[in-house]
């Protein structure tokens, strides 16, 4: 020992001689070949050299004898100089030299050759995990010491693509670390994690213009697949070397492997990392599925020598955060790649299931992280619950249960924990939503009733969260309770399935909810095929029965013709379109014609000639028609007349839209009524619908025929304690269609026809012949004879007229004044806005009192979805009524409202949404004018409200968690500064004309500003 | 839309042969509107009948208005008002064997009114005059009899008929002798232009008291009998006020009667008394079809059954049996809503139509009693039905003021 170590020091210390030999030789050379020389010197002591391409080179007659004159050690001397110089300090001492004096004076002159002989080589042929620690510190050298910086950090940059890449350093840095049992230094793990530190942070070094191949998407790339290809060498290396790997601790290479991954991951490049490693796993999950299903699996997965890696690899990485970035990225693409649940199973089992019994922060970041904070497809929501929550390998394509349940129970309690709060519903974004509640039910599902009842608060926090659901005004959420709901239902009671939605009948529950389904689509086309081979298949019956029928009555003689007639229809393409009406009727009608053919053989007459006609029937006419208004209302009051309230609504409608005088008079009766009447208990099943459809048109044509009156009665009634919540809303969507049409009322005037006054009398006719004028397809004018006296005055004609195009006949009754196309041809359709006169009426009284709470009414808390409504009528009101005056002056108002804090900062998204879309309006009703105006004239009002609104929009931008909500105030700002480059517009030309009239502008208009935001920055306006 | 649905069906149906396509085409055909829709009442219009020969049609209203119609140009002929307008017509009524050239109106003011029909209108006065003081809603009935086609279909040959007619009268053998020179013309399917109508006529009409019947002769103006009539001597009579009003009567004269009237007449508690007036005290038969007031009876051309309708959702085609007289329920047709106020028979015994309460004509096959067509185009309860005597045409009468002409299934010829 002793030799070989004093051994040692001395050869170390000629390394060192040499090494500063050559140094001094270079530092004082004066020609490039001198440094050449000086190199090779070295070189030639170190590495096996190609003297050939060497000679080849243009060096200097001198010099090259002296190369060619240098002694070449044996073999084993070079090794152990190499060993001496790489281990020892001579390598980072000349390897300082070479990256920076040598590159910077003296390598642009190195022939190629002699570059990567005596240059390169130095790097290349290296301990990699030694030329890294010197190359990579150069990457970030200054220009100090006189040297070209440029050339410098492009020659470091070179070779760290030679080294690392095109000579797979990395791979060569994990050989090494392997290899260091029988080498000489030990390496420690911090070394071992500060390489890899290194390396990873090579791309962030490298200069802008750095080689593409390091660029860090490239660079990781090469990296991941240099040190996965270990994962593969190894089968064949160590295959008879199983000590290697059945050591309990990780070894150094697998722990550089692994500090490298997390470095990557630390460095947002998992993506890169996944897409290399997903493919190999499921590949190699693939081939052992494949291959031997028969035994158990879970031994054949740890004896494949090539799971090793696999099993050990996330053992290695130590940090937490590279482990949750590998495992979502892992997620995200087997579910691109379209793994089956039981490869994604396998897959999750190889990799994490030593981990995760060992590690808690593992074990939280799959049950906890995976399932409640972050969201995936539902898919791998599936995988992450087989694998860390129930445990135990899957059944083909579904949830399997396994032995132990504490772990669901808990699970499942930390969901509805969280599921169950109204917090998270109002805050929490649409994905998650969607995601915690499927997983929520899809542990559900696997719970039975005896598990359920053990647990304590389960059943009680399903309920709260369902409830709290239910009341939400968005339709997904309303959705996703009605899904847990029945899930929870058939665990309890599997023959009697809850439905709270009369949308989702189908058993199977979409847990996504329909929010990413790409193939939805073929689901649709699927399902409606099916239908139709069902309708076909049940008008291929109808006949089949009629065709029993006929047989009992013992008409034997058409039997064989018709059996024939069915089968035809059996064997037809299902794909036909069939209709079952013509189908039953065909049969019908033979039947009619035996009949009366056996009549007519029993009796004499003929009766062949006595088909029937249709005889469907209905009773629709025979209804008594409500033909007054009032009659309506005593209809719809009478509560117990279901069929008479229905039939009052059905002419509501149109009898109010009539107009009649006594109009005015019933209207608040007729208003009240209709808010009032429960039309949809009353309506026939299925048909709720619609009869909420004809009440809620009714009301419209109401406030549009009659508005004073009925406004006056439904803003009581809108704040009034005797009316539910769904009235409420009602009252609100009625408001708001009412606006909208008033809005686009149109009304018809007639065409100014031009004729000429002064017929002109063609030369051709006769004076006293009627023009020829009059509808085409007119008969030429015929004199008709007299038959009286010949002393008569008068002459007589007549010609035929068409018929006009839009005149209909039937039967013998001919309809007189019916609209002919061509009447309405001449006259002009003129949209105009009835609305802004009445837009106080609208928005005035329903915004007193929104904010008292009263007995029933509590529209800032509990009754949300009416404020929101309320406001998303206002804004509508607002639009409809935009670049009228009225909108100016209902501005302030309404500015006011949302201003105030518990409306602009409500906790639940629907009202933060109804603000926004209120605010937009409003910027666009205003008149640019009248806030140029507003500004000028000091209106604080108005200023400060829109300046608010600009405030309050970037507010929501940055910080509120519906996503909606950020969108829709992205528009508010788009508006706001559109709004306020018009209105600055608006204002230059009002400067202008205060300068012709040689009028100062009031010294009061700095007092209001508007921001206008444009690429420059803020412009303020004062 | 159905339409090309159908259209659509048809064509591709069209290379298995055009019977498909014609019965397709039949099974499924519209129903006809009206030919032609008779305006001009100004109240309910009551009652329709047609002239026997000519293209007439007489119409009575609530408002005692009696119009004539001509029924090939559908404009009115005259019209005049026969009653008072406060009571109104309930009936109008011809018949050949009354004379070609009257109408008979019925009132609710207690009479009814025999008209001769002048050129261009009625009488100013009424040629007969009944005061039968009667004040309800049964329309009357003229005498119907087998004519003679409906016999010969039947194998009857006229000469039984006037064997028979030989003790045709209580009253009058000379009447009868007339009667029977009558049948004769009649049966040789000669409609005879005289203007007056021979022999004694008669017509049954609900009573005074409004549970008799009570026949008049037409030409005197004199009652006949009541039915059943008021006790005399020991015969044994029934009494059929418990039967409650007299609704409907039709009154007819079957070959097998030896030349005697019967009498059928549906009560207000759904039952039908069948009365022979040689036995005035004790009806033929009695019996209860329906379980509400009977409103319409119609006797067929041959006197062997009829129908009869009724305020409940019932229609009853029935048959006769003169041997051995009794009255059976031939097919029974349930109505999806109640209430049939008038009943027709065409001539040629092929179909028959209801009037209904609920707006709707209904056509029958009356061998059969299967549904042939349902009518909608009153707007307003339906008051009577009735054919013309050559089967062609068919009126309906309704509430809301028209007359609606049909033609539906005209016969061959």
């Amino acid at each position: 020992m002793e030799v070989a170590s004093k051994r040692r020091r001395e050869l170390e210390a000629a390394v060192l001689d040499k090494v500063g030999e050559v140094i001094s030789a270079v530092r004082s050379a004066q020609r490039v070949d001198q440094v050449i020389c000086a190199l090779h010197s070295l070189a030639v002591l170190l590495f096996p050299l190609d003297y050939s391409s060497l000679l080849s080179g243009s060096i200097d007659q001198r010099y090259r004898d002296q190369v060619l004159s240098a002694k070449v050690p044996s073999e084993e001397e070079r090794w152990e100089w190499w060993q001496a110089f790489y281990h020892g300090a001579a390598y980072p001492t000349l390897a300082r030299v070479l990256l920076l004096d040598v590159a910077s004076n003296w390598l642009a002159c190195f022939p190629l050759s002699a570059r990567v002989h005596v240059y390169d080589v130095f790097f290349v042929r290296g301990l990699s995990s030694e030329v890294v620690q010197t190359l990579v510190p150069c990457l970030q050298q200054n220009a100090s010491d006189g040297h070209d910086i440029n050339y410098v950090l492009s020659n470091t940059e070179r070779l760290l693509v030679h080294c690392l890449l095109e000579n797979d350093g990395v791979l060569q840095m994990a050989r090494e670390f392997c290899r260091s049992e029988d080498s000489i230094s030990e390496w420690t793990k911090p070394t071992v994690a500060r390489l890899a530190q290194m390396v990873a942070s090579i791309p962030d070094k490298a200069r802008l213009r750095a080689p593409v191949s390091l660029s860090s998407h490239l660079f990781f790339k090469q990296i991941t697949i240099q040190l996965l290809s270990l994962a593969e060498k190894r089968d064949e290396k160590v295959l008879d070397k199983v000590s290697f790997f059945s050591k309990s601790d990780v070894d150094d290479a697998l722990q550089f492997v692994g500090e490298t991954f997390s470095r990557i991951c630390r460095r947002g490049s998992a993506d890169v990392l996944l897409s290399e490693i997903s493919p190999r796993i499921l590949r190699h999950v693939q081939s052992l599925l494949s291959s031997d299903i028969d035994s158990a699996v879970i031994d054949v997965f740890e004896a494949h020598p090539g799971s090793q890696f696999w099993l050990k690899m996330i053992e290695a990485i130590k940090d937490v955060y590279a482990v949750e970035r590998i495992s979502e990225q892992l997620l995200h693409h087997l579910v691109t790649e379209h793994a089956s649940d039981v490869e994604a199973y396998w897959i999750l089992w190889l990799l994490f299931h030593r981990t995760i019994r060992h590690q808690t922060s593992v074990r939280s970041m799959f049950v906890d992280k995976f399932v409640l904070w972050k969201t995936f497809p539902i898919c791998c929501l599936r995988w992450i619950l087989q694998f860390a929550v129930l445990e135990c390998p899957p059944d083909s394509n579904s949830l399997t249960k396994g032995h132990s349940i504490s772990g669901l129970v808990d699970t499942l309690q930390r969901l509805l924990a969280v599921w169950s709060k109204k917090e998270f519903v109002q805050s929490a974004s649409m994905e998650q939503q969607t995601y915690v509640s499927a997983a929520v039910g899809l542990s559900l599902e696997k719970m039975s009733k005896e598990e359920l009842d053990e647990t304590k608060d389960v059943m009680h926090l399903i309920l709260q969260g369902v409830s709290c659901r239910l009341e939400s005004p968005n339709h997904l959420v309303r959705k996703m309770a009605s899904g847990v709901a029945l899930v929870f239902s058939k665990v309890i009671d599997p023959k009697n399935p809850l439905y709270l939605d009369d949308s989702c009948s189908s058993d199977i529950i979409d847990w996504e909810f329909g929010l990413a389904t790409p193939d939805k689509g073929n689901l649709d086309t699927s399902d409606c095929t099916e239908k139709d081979v069902l309708k076909s298949k049940a008008s291929i019956l109808a006949p089949e029965s009629d065709f029993n029928h006929t047989a009992n009555r013992g008409m034997s003689n058409n039997v064989k013709s018709k059996t024939k007639k069915l089968s035809e229809f059996k064997i037809a393409d299902p794909d036909e379109i069939i209709d079952p009406v013509t189908l039953n009727n065909e049969p019908v009608s033979d039947i009619d014609d035996d009949d009366d053919n056996a009549s007519e053989n029993s009796e004499s007459s003929s009766d062949s000639s006595l088909q029937p006609y249709d005889l469907s029937d209905d009773d629709t006419d025979l209804k008594r028609k409500f033909s007054q208004l009032v009659d309506v209302v005593g209809a719809l009051r009478k509560s117990d007349d279901a069929d008479g309230v229905e039939r009052a609504l059905d002419v509501a409608e149109n009898l109010v839209r009539a107009s009649p005088d006594e109009l005015r008079h019933v209207a608040s009766d007729l208003v009240r009524t209709l808010v009032q009447v429960r039309c949809s208990d009353l309506a026939v099943e299925g048909e709720e619908e619609s009869a909420e459809d004809k009440r809620q048109r009714a009301l419209v044509a109401l406030l549009v025929t009659c508005p004073f009156e009925s406004l006056d009665t439904l803003n009581k009634l809108l704040y009034s304690p005797n009316v539910d919540i769904s009235q409420r809303i009602m009252i609100l969507d009625v408001m708001t269609d009412a606006a909208q049409e008033l809005a686009n009322a149109k009304t018809v005037k007639p065409k100014h026809r031009t004729g000429s006054l002064i017929t002109s009398i063609s030369e051709s006719q006769p004076w006293f012949l009627p023009s020829g004028s009059g509808p085409p397809g007119a008969t030429s004018w015929k004199e008709i004879s007299d038959t009286g006296t010949l002393l008569n005055w008068s002459s007589r004609y007549e010609r035929e007229l068409p018929s006009k195009s839009g005149q209909i006949k039937r039967g013998k009754t001919r309809r007189w004044s019916l609209r002919s196309s061509s009447v309405q041809e001449n006259q002009m359709e003129w949209s105009h806005n009835k609305f802004p006169v009445h837009a106080a009426a609208f928005m005035l009284p329903a915004m007193q009192g929104f904010d008292k709470k009263r007995h029933g009414v509590d529209l800032l808390d509990r009754d949300f979805v009416v404020l929101g409504k309320l406001i998303y009528m206002l804004g509508v009101c607002m639009k409809c009524a935009a670049m009228h005056p009225e909108a100016s002056a209902l501005a302030p108002p309404l500015l006011d409202l949302l201003r105030s804090r518990e409306v602009s900062h409500h906790k639940e998204a629907y009202v933060r949404r109804a603000v926004l879309f209120a605010a937009s309006c409003i910027l666009v009703a205003l008149h640019p004018s009248y806030v140029a105006s507003s500004l000028v004239e000091g209106n604080l009002e108005v200023s400060k409200g829109l300046e608010w609104v600009r405030i309050w929009a970037l507010h929501v931008v940055e910080s509120d968690t519906d996503r909606e909500c950020y969108t829709m105030a992205m528009t508010c700002l788009q508006l706001h500064s559109e709004m306020a480059f018009q209105a600055s517009r608006a204002l230059e030309s009002v400067e202008t004309t205060f300068k012709t009239r040689s009028v100062g502008l009031p010294s009061n208009l700095s007092q209001g500003t508007i921001k206008i935001p444009t690429h420059k920055g803020n412009i303020d306006f004062v | 839309m159905a339409t090309i649905v159908k259209l659509q069906h048809i064509s591709s149906f069209r290379g298995k042969g055009t019977r498909n396509l014609i019965r397709e085409g039949m099974s499924k055909r519209p129903t006809p509107d009206p030919v032609a829709v008779l305006r001009g009442h100004r109240a309910s219009v009551m009652d329709a009948s047609f002239h026997p020969s000519r293209p007439l049609l007489f119409t009575g209203s609530a408002d005692g208005e009696l119009r004539i119609w001509d029924t090939v140009q559908h404009r009115t002929v005259s019209s005049a008002c026969v009653h008072s307008a406060a009571h109104g017509i309930i009936c109008v009524a011809s018949s050949p064997f009354i004379g070609a050239n009257k109408v008979i109106s019925q009132g609710r003011d207690g009479t009814v009114k025999c008209w001769d029909i002048e050129d261009g209108g009625l009488s100013r006065n009424p040629s007969v005059t009944i005061k039968t003081n009667t004040y309800h809603f049964c329309k009357l009935s003229l005498v119907k009899k087998p004519s003679a086609h409906a016999l010969q279909a039947e194998g009857h040959s006229y000469h039984d008929e006037t064997e028979f007619r030989g003790t045709f009268d209580l009253e009058s053998l000379d009447d009868s002798k007339e009667k029977a020179e009558r049948g004769l013309t009649e049966c040789s399917n000669v409609v005879r232009e005289d203007t007056h109508a021979e022999g004694p006529n008669y017509v049954a009409i609900a009573g005074e008291l409004s549970h008799e019947v009570e026949v008049w002769d037409l030409n005197t103006a004199e009652r006949l009998v009541q039915l059943p009539q008021s006790s005399v001597g020991g015969s044994p009579n029934i009494s059929t006020s418990e039967r409650g009003m007299c609704m409907a009567v039709q009154a007819f004269l079957p070959t097998e009667s030896q030349g005697s009237l019967n009498v059928l007449a549906g009560y207000e508690d759904g039952s039908m008394l069948w009365w022979d007036i040689r036995h005035p005290g004790v009806p033929v038969t009695s019996i209860k079809f329906h379980s509400e007031p009977v409103l319409s009876i119609s006797i067929d051309e041959s006197c062997r059954g009829g129908i009869s309708g009724a305020a409940d959702n019932k229609i009853v085609m029935f048959s006769l049996d003169h041997s051995m007289g009794s009255c059976v329920v031939k097919k029974e047709i349930s109505l999806e809503r109640p209430g049939i106020s008038g009943t027709s028979i065409r001539p040629d015994g092929k179909i028959a139509a209801t009037a209904g309460w609920d707006h709707r004509v209904r056509i029958y096959n009356y061998h059969k009693g299967n549904a042939l067509a349902i009518l909608k185009y009153h707007h307003a309860t339906c008051n009577s039905v009735s054919y013309s005597s050559d089967s062609k045409l068919m009126a309906s009468a309704s509430e809301d003021r028209t007359v609606a002409l049909w033609e539906l299934y005209p016969p061959k010829t």
